[in-house]
């Protein structure tokens, strides 16, 4: 034990410089504190109280992150490089406590999540939490933090995904989901401790990271990178590890899909990236490659992008039809990552963020028309264009987004990735890029397809029993039509993001 | 703001204030419509007196466009690669100004003819004026993106005007189509970035969507996709080839050619009338432009390379569609599919790359225009009275509505090409270029023009035999005196619409120096472009 006493002053040096730089995080997890207590002591009606504590406290760590984002010039290394906050980070950690916000508005306008008997309360304490986790994710950089982040987002995202289970239906979502996921980490966390093994540290920036892994055989590193990537791919759900998300984004209440399409989602990504970066610096340092992720990225995004879109014709409900296409829109983003360049870089947070506004609208909307009129079916929406034509109007303005028509933002994310394919593709004449290009290209067309086939019961299509539905709007619609106004400004004038 | 952008916009505007309105005076919607398309109307007018095609031949070089309107729109930094540079850049020449005119008067037609919708009336006005001004963006756009962001904005007006206010098989209908603009839209947009990353800017040196600098090979940085000298190969076949038959893939659907015609039966047939109009008036014409625009500029020397297939194409296209429109028992249908028939003739034209034939093609557009407006304009006045245009139904209309059959009569000898009207000029040229080609470029071999040729006897075939079937001899209806009641004649709004198509065929048939005066500088440039390759 003596011989690391003469460590103990540079690690809590360490550790006491990091922290002012954890301030958003800090206060999180003052909020997490005060909002137990709010709950237990003051919840007001409907725990109306425990949702304004913590939605303060999201505001005002949000407002640090954003102070922080400004002031950030040089990637920073905090804990012993265990979190680095560079830009890509601090965009993320904005992005993760909008979406919370949101979610947390999504949760309080739901009727069906308000007038469960167990009430909101408990829904509304996870909040600080699973922000926290999220901002934790898009700044790890050691292993051992990645799998924490990630396992603290899945705790917090299976408690949400249980949290109204009336029917075996849900009961066996939220099962699935938690079983799926603890195989999934435990798989990540065999690879970890495999690199671990290899190179003898746990932080990726760590030039002994790669050193340690070139001179290990190339299958031993595929085996452990492979594994990692598995973990990854549970939050990402791209294909292979696409089995739980239809069923359970069908099962769960819709102001969880909603964030669960979005907010890990998200957050895979960023890991993702952050994992990918030492392979990619190593390689363009002159060294030789490590493990090629080209193929390995590539199949995944093809297979993610065919699976998803075509599974996703034959989907009636709604949940499940986003599910899917969600799992299409991995594979697009995949693209993204392959190229791994900075325009990709920039290309995947651009259409991450439309992606998020997109899919919370859409869920939102889904949300409404199914409190106004019971329809939770594509085809229970024959005729609703006529009584909910704002809802529905707007939903075909996203559905347009999601496919990627013009003039609105999707379009324009669909253009920036593509632009980063064909730019690299120019450069390293790749066969792979070329063959996710063309997939890409013919998915977006069988995406027409399904995302069409909402406006085409809802305005094409007529039905007679109408009489006593009527749109129930709130706050929570008009929040998802200034998102949809987003979507149509970000559109036309995408540089006031860029 | 230039006049362009008011005469795009005007509409938008319009549809806006429709959004706007209450619905308590939804009989003022389309007033409304009415007074924006007419003011467009009044603009392009003027425009085209105003416009002087010798001195604005355009094609490629800015100088030479009038009206031209050039503001930066999107700029993304994207680090190493420069910026990403998007302008908003209007400007028309000899191949952009026609069609302004003539959208603008197919518009008012197929908008007078809208006065028979009956349901929805907010929607359908905006999403008619919606895609107006898609239509009048496509043609003015010189921008690459600017101009796929119109082209795609016409697709979603279009599928809820097919879908919500057509016929039976309107969804089946409005989805055929959007899937095919959309398949090959998507991987012309892939083309656009291609051409992006191989061209600059020559004065500021980044990156351009802008057309014109994409039609000058000099522009091209060495070694990228897209330039002549790389020589960059696809799966063993050249770069330029490629980009040449995916953008041109993604107009001849819209052209339509065989055997990627197959959405046009079933849009023109279940659109409402003013969409049929729309959609055979216009919007086959965005395909024969696009190629002239895109296609044939950008890629001449593939453009040359492909031209015997274009040529072949557009032989099959217009004897397969003539059979075809020889076998349909629905008039509606024979009408789509004669257009199908007259739209090869433009790719003929095209594909011979001769000043006649280029020419021609133009004149088949703008007169097909007119005519096809008309015809569908007819069919939709039987249409409206009875819900039937089954030919074997009708017989002898010419006793019961002798306004109607005049009219009938002209459009189709008009259509099938008698001297006088504007059809006849417009094939006239086509194949002249078709049958000179073989001797000034060597590009089409004299048979397709014999061919071509053919298909204008076969167009007389099914347009008189229908004259005969429908209007000749006793009259006898499907729906007996019910029917004879019902059938009046045309009314004075109907005679209105037909008396300003009229009149365009005509005056177009006997002075075509009115649209030929305006273009052909533009077309001689074009090919000067093309031989230049």
């Amino acid at each position: 034990m003596n011989e690391f006493a003469s460590q103990v002053p540079s690690l809590m040096q360490s550790i006491r410089e990091g922290i002012p730089y954890f301030l958003p995080e800090i206060v999180l997890i003052a909020t997490f504190v005060c909002v137990i207590v709010t709950d237990l002591f003051f919840p007001g009606k409907k725990s109306v109280y425990t949702l304004g504590v913590g939605i303060a406290g999201i505001a005002v760590s949000l407002f640090f992150s954003v102070l922080q984002f400004q002031a950030l010039s040089e990637p920073l290394r905090l804990f012993h490089g265990s979190l680095t906050i560079d830009r890509v980070a601090g965009i993320f950690k904005i992005l993760f406590s909008g979406i919370v916000l949101v979610y947390a508005l999504f949760i309080r306008g739901n009727t069906r999540l308000q007038d469960h008997v167990k009430g909101p309360g408990d829904l509304y304490l996870l909040l600080p939490g699973v922000l926290l986790g999220l901002n934790l994710m898009a700044m790890s950089s050691g292993l051992l933090m990645i799998y924490l982040s990630i396992e603290m987002i899945s705790i917090v995202s299976y408690l949400m995904v249980g949290y109204v289970s009336d029917s075996p239906r849900q009961s066996e979502a939220a099962m699935k989901y938690a079983l799926f996921g603890g195989v999934c980490s435990a798989i990540m966390l065999y690879g970890i401790s495999l690199l671990y093994a290899f190179t003898g540290t746990l932080i990726l920036s760590n030039p002994a990271f790669m050193n340690g892994l070139s001179e290990m055989p190339q299958a031993a590193v595929a085996i452990a990178v492979i594994l990692v990537l598995v973990g990854i791919g549970f939050k990402l759900s791209f294909v292979p590890l696409h089995f739980w998300s239809p069923d359970v984004y069908e099962g769960a209440p819709l102001p969880v899909t909603a964030f669960l399409s979005t907010g890990p989602k998200l957050a895979g990504f960023a890991i993702l990236l952050r994992f990918l970066d030492p392979y990619y610096a190593f390689q363009a340092n002159g060294h030789a490659t490590v493990f090629d992720f080209m193929p390995v990225l590539s199949l995944i995004g093809i297979s993610s992008m065919i699976v998803g879109n075509f599974a996703a014709i034959w989907q009636d409900n709604v949940k499940r039809m986003l599910a899917y296409s969600s799992i299409g829109h991995t594979g697009l983003l995949m693209m993204a990552v392959v190229v791994h360049s900075a325009n990709g870089v920039k290309a995947l947070i651009f259409y991450l963020m439309m992606y998020a506004i997109m899919n919370m609208a859409a869920f939102i909307f889904a949300a409404k028309i199914e409190e106004g009129s019971g329809a939770i079916n594509i085809s229970d929406y024959k005729g609703l264009g006529r009584k909910f034509t704002l809802e529905m109007v707007c939903f075909v303005v996203i559905l347009m987004s999601l496919t990627g028509l013009p003039p609105l933002a999707g379009f324009i994310g669909k253009v920036l990735i593509f632009t980063a394919a064909i730019e690299q593709y120019s450069s390293t004449s790749s066969v792979w890029l070329l063959l996710l290009l063309i997939v890409a290209a013919i998915t977006t067309v069988v995406s027409l397809f399904y995302y069409f086939k909402i406006p085409l019961n809802a305005f094409l299509r007529s039905s007679e029993k109408m009489e006593n539905m009527t749109p129930k709007r709130d706050f929570l619609t008009y929040i998802a039509v200034v998102l949809t106004m987003l979507l149509l400004v970000w559109g036309i004038m995408p540089g006031m993001l860029v | 703001m230039s006049l362009l952008s008011i005469l795009i916009f005007l509409p938008l505007l319009a549809g806006l204030l429709i959004l706007i309105i209450p619905a308590s005076a939804r009989n003022s919607y389309k007033y409304v419509a009415l007074a924006a398309v007419c003011i467009q109307v009044l603009i392009s007018a003027y425009i085209y007196l105003n416009f002087n095609g010798d001195v604005y031949s355009g094609v490629d070089t800015e100088a030479k466009f009038q009206l031209v309107e050039r503001v930066p729109w999107i700029n993304l930094n994207l680090g190493a690669m420069g910026k990403l540079q998007i302008d908003y850049f209007l400007g028309i020449d000899g191949l952009s100004m026609p069609f302004l005119v003539l959208t603008s008067i197919v518009m008012l037609v197929a908008l007078i003819a809208s006065w028979e919708i009956k349901v929805n009336l907010k929607g359908y006005f905006a999403l008619f004026l919606l895609l107006d001004t898609a239509v009048l963006g496509v043609f003015s756009a010189l921008d690459f993106f600017l101009f796929y962001i119109f082209y795609e904005l016409m697709l979603l007006p279009l599928y809820f005007l097919i879908g919500m206010w057509g016929g039976i098989r309107r969804e089946y209908a409005a989805i055929k189509f959007f899937l095919y603009t959309l398949f090959g839209s998507v991987f012309m947009l892939l083309v656009i970035i291609g051409l992006y990353f191989s061209v600059t800017d020559p004065v500021t040196g980044n990156h351009t969507f802008n057309m014109l600098s994409m039609m000058d090979p000099k522009n091209y940085v060495d070694g990228s996709i897209f330039s002549a000298l790389a020589n960059a190969e696809f799966f063993g076949i050249s770069a330029r080839l490629i980009g040449f038959i995916v953008l041109f893939i993604a107009f001849a659907i819209k052209v339509p050619i065989v055997p990627l015609h197959t959405w046009l039966p079933d849009a023109h047939v279940e659109a409402p009338t003013p969409v049929s109009i729309i959609l055979a008036g216009i919007l086959l014409k965005i395909g024969g432009y696009g190629i002239l625009r895109a296609c044939v500029s950008i890629f001449p020397d593939a453009a040359v390379q492909s031209a015997w297939w274009l040529g072949l194409i557009g032989v099959i296209s217009i004897l397969y569609g003539a059979l075809n429109a020889l076998a349909q028992k629905d008039l509606k249908r024979m009408i789509a599919y004669s257009s199908v028939s007259h739209m090869g003739f433009v790719l003929l034209g095209i594909a011979s790359v001769t000043a006649e034939g280029i020419s021609g093609a133009m004149m088949q557009m703008i007169s097909h225009g007119f005519l096809s407006s008309m015809l569908f304009f007819l069919v939709g006045v039987i249409y409206s009275r009875v819900h039937d245009r089954s030919i074997p139904n009708f017989r002898g209309l010419a006793l019961i509505m002798p306004r109607y059959t005049a009219f009938i009569m002209i459009a189709f000898f008009a259509s099938l090409g008698l001297p006088g009207f504007s059809a006849f000029i417009a094939e006239a040229f086509s194949l002249i270029g078709a049958f000179n080609s073989s001797s000034i470029n060597g590009l089409l071999p004299r048979w397709m023009a014999v061919c071509g040729s053919i298909g204008i006897f076969l167009s007389a075939c099914y347009f008189l035999w229908t004259l005969q079937r429908m209007f000749f001899g006793e009259t006898r209806l499907m729906g007996g005196d019910k029917w004879k009641a019902l059938l009046t004649d045309v009314n004075p709004r109907e005679l209105t619409v037909l008396c300003i198509l009229t009149s365009f065929a005509l005056v177009l048939g006997i002075m075509p120096s009115l649209a030929f005066d305006k273009m052909n500088a533009s077309v001689l440039e074009l090919i000067r472009l093309v031989n230049l390759k």
